[in-house]
């Protein structure tokens, strides 16, 4: 079979440990060279043959203060959210989650907690302990409210009681407003009227999870606790419950400063390409996410293949999760059969700290596909419209909210129209390039960091005014 | 061409001109709608926030958009329901011209209304997409531009947020409750610019980017100091 790289006799790499199956079409990935290390030459075929190891994941970056996001969103966009903290000095926020590493919503935490802290608004960041019965159980919960079938029996029920009260003996809920995130630690709400600031502090609710078809059992157990809230946050209109409290809508965002959205150097994004065997003077059609059915590769390269008939380009499957998921590695030999022995389809398979890999790869692509046929909200999206790359996605989840079709992208529903938009952008550029400045734009008024930091900032504003 | 505004020599303004903004929260309400029917029904209902929500707001929100973006109303006629001609007639609503969101929400429920009555099919049949109403829940803040001069007022529009020209130019009808916007009234009012303010009026928001209106603004207050 020709390699998949295009550049002609390579075998392909493989990870130390990384299966057989991995070996065929996927071009295992070597950390990159980042910003400050020494550059390395051209690439050769024998350099390439080479195993190469990974490195460990990289210390994270320090977080940006507010001042560092004015050359993005404007110095007058950075002076109303000092205004609007200007009246809010001395108060205080507590967050609440489950877990202080990994996952979207300590991610989150990490960047917000300091930009919150930097305007006056000191923030503290609690995480709930519990032993593993206790994840055990919310983890069951987490899923059942996605809707997966459950049967909510009384020790899992005591269980969740239990470590929360647990944790709210031993915690303490002074600050002026506590953002509870999540079902894990919701039962901390029973803590609102034993605080220091009894009848003043503010409880809020911050579900990021999909609520709208949830389990009747976990829903019935979890509601009475919900309803004590003073609000609840969902990242979508759809998410939502009807409860008798106020429910407002954060989207989820993304940092524009983060390694995976901040500018690179345009030597750094060929550099990526060269490692990956990616055609820069050839359209790039790209689509990166986990080797999940639900975000549809094989229906990827379905539609790359149909539009190919018409428009030359090449296909980038770049993702994860097929060396740790049983069920990945499935999809990921899915694909492989898809694609067979086409040579302009490159599979990567990345660990999860390439994120300037991710952003380099974004950078260089012509379009951005993200035919999901179920979605959360879809950061992938977010982060190419960002990028100003047009994006085709399907239209699902929170995509949506983020693709306005034919204004700030093309929205889909099967492999034929994914096909078709394929070939349409790669053949009207101009339209394509619109759709890219719209996307990035929208974004920016919507999706980033900062708007959520504006968002904080208001809904202690309104909360703390009635 | 000449003008009577570029007649007038620049003037000291009686009063300060105090740019303020608004931000605004996004309230998910309890109302939806699958069908064309339901539609009709929330949107009698709905609060005057979702309306403004969905007409005044939807437009900052996305103010970067020459073209095809008017209400969320429209937008979901158009993307869920599949009904072009409805969805025209509600994108034609220029919220320019309502000082109160009791009439803005009379029209569109009129539009609505009729299109029923001429295609009564139309009205139970199931949209692609869920339309929620959402509202919006504002508060007002100061910036740090006071413009006691012609100059100053010009550097002030140059300098804030799109949101601050939204909030002066579009959203100020339904403070003052005139088809003006606190620029207009300030020039006829206490600098004696009228000429000027009725051109502010004139400018089109809905075939331009809130830049581009910013830039509309800057270069007729601009030509009428000249």
């Amino acid at each position: 079979m020709p390699d998949v790289a295009g550049s002609g006799a390579e075998e392909s790499m493989k990870l130390p440990g990384a299966t057989d199956t991995q070996s065929a079409h996927i071009l295992p990935v070597e950390r990159i060279e980042r910003e400050g290390a020494p550059q390395r030459g051209p690439e050769t075929p024998e350099r390439r043959a080479t195993p190469r190891s990974w490195e460990t994941p990289p210390a994270p970056v320090p977080a940006p203060h507010l001042e560092d996001y004015q050359s993005i969103i404007g110095g007058a966009d950075i002076d109303e959210l000092r205004f609007l903290a200007r009246d809010l000095r001395g108060k205080t926020i507590k967050m609440v989650n489950s877990t202080a590493v990994g996952g979207g919503v300590a991610e989150m935490l990490n960047r917000l907690v300091p930009l919150l802290g930097g305007l006056e608004v000191v923030t503290h960041w609690d995480v709930i302990t519990g032993g593993n019965d206790f994840f055990e159980v919310t983890k069951a919960f987490h899923n059942a409210l996605h809707g997966a079938p459950y049967e909510l029996r009384p020790s899992a029920r005591e269980i969740f009681l239990s470590y929360n009260e647990q944790n709210r003996q031993r915690m303490q809920f002074t600050e002026d407003l506590i953002v509870i995130h999540d079902p894990q630690p919701a039962a901390l709400i029973a803590s609102r009227n034993s605080n220091e600031k009894e009848g003043t502090a503010r409880w809020v609710w911050r579900c990021h999870i999909d609520l709208s078809n949830p389990n009747p059992q976990v829903w019935g157990l979890l509601r009475p606790f919900i309803e004590q809230f003073d609000a609840a946050i969902f990242s979508s209109q759809s998410f939502a419950r009807q409860l008798p409290i106020p429910q407002y809508l954060f989207y989820p965002c993304i940092d524009p400063l983060s390694e995976k959205n901040k500018d690179l150097d345009e030597s750094f994004v060929q550099k990526v390409c060269d490692e990956f065997g990616v055609d820069r003077s050839r359209p790039i059609v790209t689509q990166v996410s986990r080797f999940d059915r639900l975000k549809d590769p094989v229906g990827v390269v379905q539609a790359f293949k149909l539009a190919r008939k018409y428009v030359d380009c090449q296909l980038v499957l770049a993702g994860g999760g097929a060396s740790d998921d049983p069920e990945g590695a499935v999809v990921l030999q899915e694909v492989k059969e898809a694609v067979g022995d086409d040579p302009d389809v490159i599979i990567l398979d990345l660990p999860p700290w390439c994120a300037l890999e991710i952003n380099a790869l974004q950078r260089a692509s012509t379009i951005v596909v993200q035919k999901s046929i179920r979605e959360g909200f879809g950061l992938t999206v977010t982060e190419a419209l960002w990028k100003g790359k047009p994006t085709i996605a399907g239209a699902v989840g929170g995509i949506p909210n983020q693709i306005i079709h034919k204004l700030t992208g093309m929205l889909v529903h099967s492999v034929e129209g994914c096909a078709y938009q394929i070939r349409y952008l790669l053949t009207h550029s101009e339209f394509a390039a619109q759709l890219g400045r719209n996307g990035r734009e929208h974004v920016k008024e919507n999706f980033l960091i900062t708007t959520n930091v504006r968002r904080w900032l208001l809904l202690l504003h309104l909360l703390l005014r009635k | 061409m000449t003008t009577t505004a570029q007649l007038i020599p620049p003037r000291t303004p009686v009063k300060s001109f105090y740019f303020n903004t608004s931000a605004h929260l996004l309230r998910i309400t309890t109302g939806k709608a699958n069908t064309l029917s339901e539609f009709l029904v929330a949107l009698q209902l709905c609060p005057d926030d979702s309306i403004f929500q969905h007409t005044f707001r939807t437009l900052q929100e996305h103010h970067f958009i020459r073209e095809g973006f008017s209400n969320d109303f429209a937008h979901w006629a158009l993307a869920a329901c599949n009904e072009p001609g409805l969805a025209e007639q509600l994108a034609s609503v220029d919220v320019r011209e309502f000082t109160t969101l009791a009439e803005l929400r009379g029209r569109f429920v009129e539009i609505v209304e009729n299109h029923l009555q001429l295609n009564p099919a139309d009205g139970p049949r199931p949209a692609e997409e869920t339309f929620y109403f959402c509202a919006s829940d504002i508060v007002v803040l100061p910036t740090k531009f006071v413009a006691g001069t012609m100059q100053e007022f010009v550097n002030g529009l140059r300098e804030v947020s799109v949101h601050s020209i939204h909030h002066h130019f579009i959203e100020a009808r339904l403070r003052i409750k005139l088809m003006s916007n606190d620029f207009s009234q300030w020039l006829h009012e206490d600098v004696g610019l009228t000429d000027t303010a009725r051109a502010l009026n004139r400018i089109d928001i809905y075939t331009a980017t809130l830049e581009d209106v910013r830039k509309q603004i800057v270069r007729i207050v601009e030509r009428s100091l000249a």
